[in-house]
């Protein structure tokens, strides 16, 4: 009786251990992960760093230059430096749209048909062609990254888009420099705005509150409510009696940019998008008056599937048209006056409608301006060469102005300006020389120097901007470096108990880190320095050397993390490699193809490694799964979505075709062949070891299967929308449907899932019967035992005969069998964020991840570092296989109208990423499994495994990082930097420190309920049942006798 | 603790080597100096017209490949004597200079005893290794609807380099060839030869993707180049370095 309370309390207090270790691997974790974002954001802020904002404006009655002879200082009513053509301006912009939506098709070899988008927005050309002195029709170029935010910066206030802000297309932030809108609202003018709601975060405050209307931009699903939305609001407004309540309006039509998204350009979606906005131009230009003018504008242009973020021809060639009731345009005589019929043609920039709308409408040129007026706006019918020199020696002195305050304000050296310096003087003697001549051809000299004055300084501040700060990102790197260092030698130098020695080295890297923080915070204080960088390096920097000493007291059991055995040095190698290969933009464009043969590799090997097993069970079993293994990794890399730059190489199949973002109709037997397949493949390896019970099959046989038919009800309501299949139904009872299926599958993947995770026993269960006398312990032949496949106990019992055996069933993986149901929850909610081809493909990386756990088990390897090493392949090679790339225009936007209506924060970006990253995810949740599966329930020292299972894991995306961080760093200057290595840095930072938030609030954190309840059943290892059933621990058939 | 259900071997192997007679020391110095010529002589055409001079290059390598295993190696039956021997004496307490009296001692066949297995294995080559060459060039990722001659074409040149030798060696005893699949056998020159043509087919495989357009970039030019680099490279280290030492995968 005191034995058995004895046991009881000493169960009780390896339970109380085991939370706080537990607890305490959790935090040591969670300062890695720190140390990982303080070195990510000093890397950040001096490799993303571009443009000091000056704060100056630029003011009406100052101009920059003295003004000439024809005009003294004006007013707003007259013209600030320069007499005003229009009173009033309508300005639209048309997102994405391309410049060749908008001009006649041009056959080309190769493409001889007019695709969807061809041909059907004809009016803009026409009537440039017809009316060249009402209209005129430009190429209009975008400057990088062409995201609608950007872009809008761009063309309010004319200069070039800074780096950081190339992410935050979810929350734009108000613009706080000199800027169209604040000098038009300034100088008293009423200005409406109509459409996309990104204005009002850009902009607040300066819009009309009566007649100006936001809609949600983010909505892609959505082809029509917005446009429609600004025709209501916007047509009444051109009525004569309305004409008094506003100056300018900016209106915003968002659905050729969702119809891009969400079907590709060539679609008849985007046909019908096109022909209503050519209706749209038709009408409004009827409703003009001669006062006002008419701007119609694409923000940027998209690539062959509609989307876009990049750098490419097709991202970065919009459309510019300008039309007036009055004959006002003109064009240089030794050009053409019809528009150019390709976009590589007599383009200009986007930010030269800044200065060029600025004197239209009589207003002062914004201070941060870098564009130049665009000729065509300012010759005049005739060519009036003397106003468009005017309009450009101001424009270049107001930028001269600007260059000066900018190099006084960042202390810029001389060399950096001298070439412009040398042509403003020389643009400044020519102007003194030829002032006051009549003859066009000085005139037009005059303007030329100063637009070759403005061109050079455009082309050196591009260069500028992209200047680094060198410290910070060394800073950066150094607190990369040791982290990783930190990490390996955690992963792969610990030859014991990882879990004894975290608590040592957490409260040394912790006290490190406060201190650290301290004193380089005193430092900081130093005003020439950046008080939240110096503090910020300073915790790191001190966090991982007191980390690093903390290891000294350890050091008999420490070694040095290089590998050892032929599989950590193959995983050790193909890092490298891989790491290696990112410093190529051949290897960083190709990275998909190379993970397949990356992963075949290990496939093969692991199915030789089988065949040389001992045991005829582990080998047929091992090789068995190894195919299955090799087959599913090549059967998913199938679903390929190409960049850009594979072309013409690759061939997309993730979508129904290469301009297309929508699924084929094929496609969507996927999600119904995954809700047959996938469970049954699960319980196989549940069956096998008869832990397929309980809580199990509850879970396994019927919530999975329910929430995998749920996704595949969305997605057909999906294409169904898409197809426009039941004309009975109203689209909006659709979607309202379409959003509840969404729901309810998430509800089921988190609620029920973590529910049944949180409460569910091991699965396991026990039958007793009757022992045949004598010695019922005695173990049966082994063909028995294979016949039924039940893992027994035989248990004698302590009273006489006739003696009783207890067999547990599901033994043999107590621990993995409980684990898995983890991420088998997860799963619902990662499917349901993938495209049908999507969903296949991560299916097959569940699969794989099963078919994984079985070989480690058949060769014993559950404590190399190939496991947690090949999850993390697995993880990048299913993300390209979820149909991404490393690239922005890749992400999948509308990912996060799933299960949301609207916008709603924080849940959006999380979607978006819970689509993006699913692989990733999916794998790191499946680390932990590694190290518990299929060990007897006593095993001890499990947590230290896991950690140690984690750590490597992570130790693959904290090389990558490294690497791609480091990389980028050194080929700062090279051609392919914004286009190839910049994302795939992005992508490697942002993938760390989501698999570190994943890795630790998911999966590490998930394992003490799983550990908890097998333990808690079978008592825990160290207390005193423990002696007794250790010999059988090894043996494969895990027969495990027990005294009752 | 239960006894293993079916071991996979009972008696370590012994590394192969070549028969000491006069043509085969010279032929065995030869085959490489013959395989390596042959791709390198054909490498302008291999890269104008892949298809047609790999299928030229066939019954090259197919028949230098037979000629190196009559006139070099001992056939399977004498390989397995000497292995039987090695052990009773290893068994018997005297382990050393085993290798070079194995084939010493075994009896000499005649002509036919081994021209017979080395039809044998070069069918064998033809029917069994090479369309399972190409399922593993499909699987690392090699074009499934394209180009099907090509790796056709691969995988006979790879069957060609890594199997024939191997068949005639060790017959087709079940054992074995599950040692020869998970690396377990000691290496020798014909262990080496086949791995060797393995690992540079795969190094083969990496200048692919690299953006610096050159004509012998394409399908499967380094591949074919860097197995029979590999092959000659292997066997030579097989042969002389490290021969007899093992692959410990775990």
């Amino acid at each position: 009786m005191s034995e058995a309370q004895d046991l009881q309390s000493r169960n009780q207090r390896a339970s109380v251990q085991f939370k706080t270790q537990h607890s305490l691997v959790v935090a040591f974790f969670l300062l890695l992960f720190v140390f990982h974002a303080l070195g990510i954001y000093l890397f950040c802020s001096g490799f993303l760093l571009s443009r000091l904002v000056l704060q100056d404006r630029s003011l009406c009655d100052t101009p920059p230059a003295a003004i000439g002879s024809a005009y003294s200082t004006g007013t707003i009513e007259k013209g600030c430096w320069h007499p005003k053509t229009f009173d009033k301006a309508v300005v639209i912009l048309v997102d994405a749209l391309r410049y060749d939506f908008t001009v006649p098709f041009q056959p080309k070899p190769g493409d001889e048909q007019p695709h969807y988008f061809h041909n059907a927005l004809p009016f803009l050309y026409d009537i440039s062609v017809e009316q060249p002195q009402n209209a005129f029709l430009r190429p209009f170029i975008a400057d990088p990254p062409t995201t609608t935010l950007q872009r809008l910066k761009g063309l309010t206030t004319g200069t070039l888009p800074v780096l950081i802000d190339a992410g935050s297309n979810f929350a734009g932030t108000a613009i706080d420099e000199d800027n169209l809108v604040e000098q038009l609202f300034k100088a008293g003018k009423k200005v409406v705005h109509i459409g996309d709601d990104t204005w009002h975060s850009l902009f607040p405050g300066y819009f009309e509150p009566n007649l100006t209307k936001p809609f949600d931009s983010f909505n892609v699903w959505d082809l029509h409510t917005v446009d429609n939305g600004v025709n209501t609001h916007l047509f009444p407004l051109l009525e004569p009696d309305m004409r008094g309540r506003w100056d300018v309006i900016f209106g915003h039509y968002l659905g050729v940019d969702h119809a891009g998204h969400r079907y590709g350009p060539d679609h008849p979606a985007m046909t019908d998008k096109l022909k209503q906005m050519d209706g749209v131009f038709r009408r409004m230009i009827d409703k003009l008056d001669e006062e006002t003018l008419l701007v119609v504008m694409g923000d940027h242009g998209m690539d062959v599937k509609g989307d876009h973020g990049g750098e490419s021809d097709d991202e970065i060639e919009a459309a510019l048209w300008m039309y007036s009731k009055r004959g006002v345009f003109g064009h240089h005589g030794n050009e053409p006056a019809a528009p150019p019929l390709t976009a590589k043609e007599r383009a200009v920039g986007q930010i030269d409608l800044v200065p060029t709308l600025a004197y239209l409408l009589g207003l002062p040129v914004p201070f941060n301006n870098l564009g130049r007026p665009i000729a065509e706006a300012f010759l005049g019918p005739r060519g009036d060469y003397g106003k468009l020199a005017e309009v450009n020696r101001l424009t270049a002195a107001q930028i001269h102005q600007y260059q000066g305050r900018y190099a006084q304000a960042r202390g810029l050296d001389e060399s950096a300006t001298s070439t412009t310096a040398t042509l403003w003087q020389a643009a400044h003697s020519t102007y003194q020389r030829l002032r006051g001549t009549t003859k066009s051809q000085d005139l037009r000299t005059v303007s030329d120097a100063f637009v070759a004055y403005a061109e050079e300084n455009l082309r050196i501040c591009r260069g500028l901007w992209a200047r680094f700060d060198l410290i910070s990102m060394g800073m950066g790197i150094s607190v990369l470096i040791g982290t990783l260092v930190v990490l390996a030698i955690y992963a792969q130098g610990i030859r014991a108990d990882r879990a004894t020695i975290t608590p040592l080295l957490l409260s040394f890297g912790a006290a490190g880190t406060a201190v650290g923080g301290v004193a380089g915070a005193a430092v900081g204080l130093i005003p020439a320095l950046s008080f939240t960088q110096i503090s910020a390096f300073g915790a790191a920097a001190g966090g991982i050397l007191a980390t690093l000493t903390g290891l000294w007291p350890a050091r008999k059991i420490l070694s040095v993390p290089l590998p050892r055995t032929f599989w950590g040095g193959l995983c050790f190698l193909v890092t490298t490699l891989l790491c290696g290969g990112f410093a190529a933009n051949s290897f960083t464009i190709w990275e998909d193809e190379q993970l397949l043969f990356i992963l075949t590799t290990f496939g093969v090997l692991m199915l030789g490694s089988s065949l040389g097993q001992e045991y005829k069970e582990d080998r047929v079993f091992g090789a068995a799964n190894a195919v299955s293994f090799l087959l599913a990794t090549r059967l998913s890399s199938m679903s390929r979505l190409c960049r850009e730059e594979q072309m013409p190489d690759c061939r997309s199949s993730y979508y129904a075709s290469a301009t297309s973002s929508t699924s084929a109709g094929w496609q969507l037997a996927i999600p119904f062949l995954v809700f047959a397949v996938l469970p049954s493949a699960i319980s196989l390896s549940y069956k096998r070891t008869k832990n397929y019970q309980g809580m199990g099959v509850l879970w396994i046989r019927y919530a999975m299967r329910i929430g995998l038919g749920l996704v595949a009800v969305y997605w057909i309501m999906d294409a169904a929308d898409d197809g426009e299949w039941f004309s009975s139904i109203s689209k909006s009872d659709l979607r309202t449907w379409r959003v509840v299926v969404a729901q309810l599958t998430l509800g089921l993947a988190f609620a029920a899932g973590y529910s049944t995770y949180l409460i569910a026993g091991p699965l396991i269960s026990v039958e007793e019967t009757e022992a045949t006398d004598p010695a019922p312990e005695v173990s049966l032949p082994d063909d028995v035992l294979q016949e039924d496949g039940g893992i027994f106990t035989p248990m004698p019992t302590t009273t006489a005969k006739p003696r009783k055996k207890i067999i547990i069933l599901g033994y043999a993986n107590t621990h993995g069998s409980r684990y898995l149901l983890l991420p088998c929850a997860w799963i619902l909610a990662l499917q349901l964020m993938q495209k049908p081809m999507g969903q296949g493909a991560l299916a097959l990386c569940m699969i794989s991840i099963v078919n994984l756990l079985e070989i480690i088990d058949a060769n014993d390897l559950r404590h190399s570092p190939l496991g947690p090493t090949l999850l993390a392949l697995m993880g990048c090679f299913y993300f390209f296989k979820t149909g991404h790339q490393a690239a922005l225009a890749t992400i999948q936007w509308e990912s996060a109208f799933i299960p949301l209506r609207s916008v709603r924060y924080p849940w959006s970006p999380l979607l978006v990423a819970l689509n993006t990253f699913g692989a990733q995810i999916l794998c790191a949740m499946a680390v932990p499994a590694i190290s518990v599966w299929k060990v007897p329930p006593k095993q001890p020292g499990l947590l230290g495994r896991v950690a140690g299972a984690m750590a490597t894991h992570l130790l693959f995306y904290a090389a990558v990082a490294v690497a791609t961080v480091v990389e980028c760093a050194w080929l700062r200057r090279h051609l392919m930097l914004y286009r190839v290595f910049m994302p795939r840095m992005l992508m490697a930072i942002t993938v760390l420190l989501l698999v570190e938030v994943v890795g630790i609030g998911v999966a590490l954190v998930g394992v003490r309920w799983s550990i908890l309840s097998v333990n808690d059943v079978f008592g825990w290892p160290g207390t005193a049942q423990d002696q007794e059933e250790e010999g059988e621990e090894g043996e494969k058939e895990k027969k495990k006798k027990k005294e009752e | 603790m239960a006894t293993p259900v079916t071991p996979v071997a009972e008696t370590p192997s012994q590394p192969i080597s070549v028969l000491s007679t006069q043509p085969a020391l010279f032929f065995a110095n030869l085959q490489p100096i013959l395989l390596l010529g042959t791709v390198l002589f054909s490498f302008r055409s291999l890269v104008a017209n892949p298809v047609g001079t790999l299928l030229g290059l066939a019954p090259t390598v197919a028949i230098v490949q037979t000629l190196y295993c009559v006139i070099c190696l001992p056939i399977a039956a004498q390989v397995e004597e000497a292995g039987r021997k090695a052990a009773s004496r290893a068994g018997a307490g005297v382990g050393v200079g085993v290798k070079k009296k194995g084939t010493k001692t075994a009896q000499d066949p005649d002509i036919w005893a081994k021209l017979v297995p080395a039809f044998l294995s070069m069918t064998l080559t033809l029917v069994l290794s090479t369309p399972l060459l190409y399922i593993f060039t499909v699987l690392f990722g090699a074009p499934l609807m394209t180009h099907n001659a090509h790796t056709l074409l691969l995988a006979l040149h790879l069957a060609l380099l890594v199997t024939p030798h191997l068949y005639y060696v060790h017959g087709l005893d079940a054992q074995t060839w599950l040692r020869i699949a998970s690396l377990q056998l000691p290496l020798d020159e014909t262990y080496g030869l086949s791995l060797g043509a393995l690992a540079g087919a795969w190094m083969g495989a990496v200048p692919i993707p690299l953006d610096w357009d050159r004509e012998w970039q394409k399908w499967p030019v380094t591949v074919v180049v860097g197995m029979y680099i590999g092959a000659v490279v292997g066997k030579l280290l097989g042969g002389y370095v490290v021969k007899g030492w093992r692959i410990k995968l775990s």
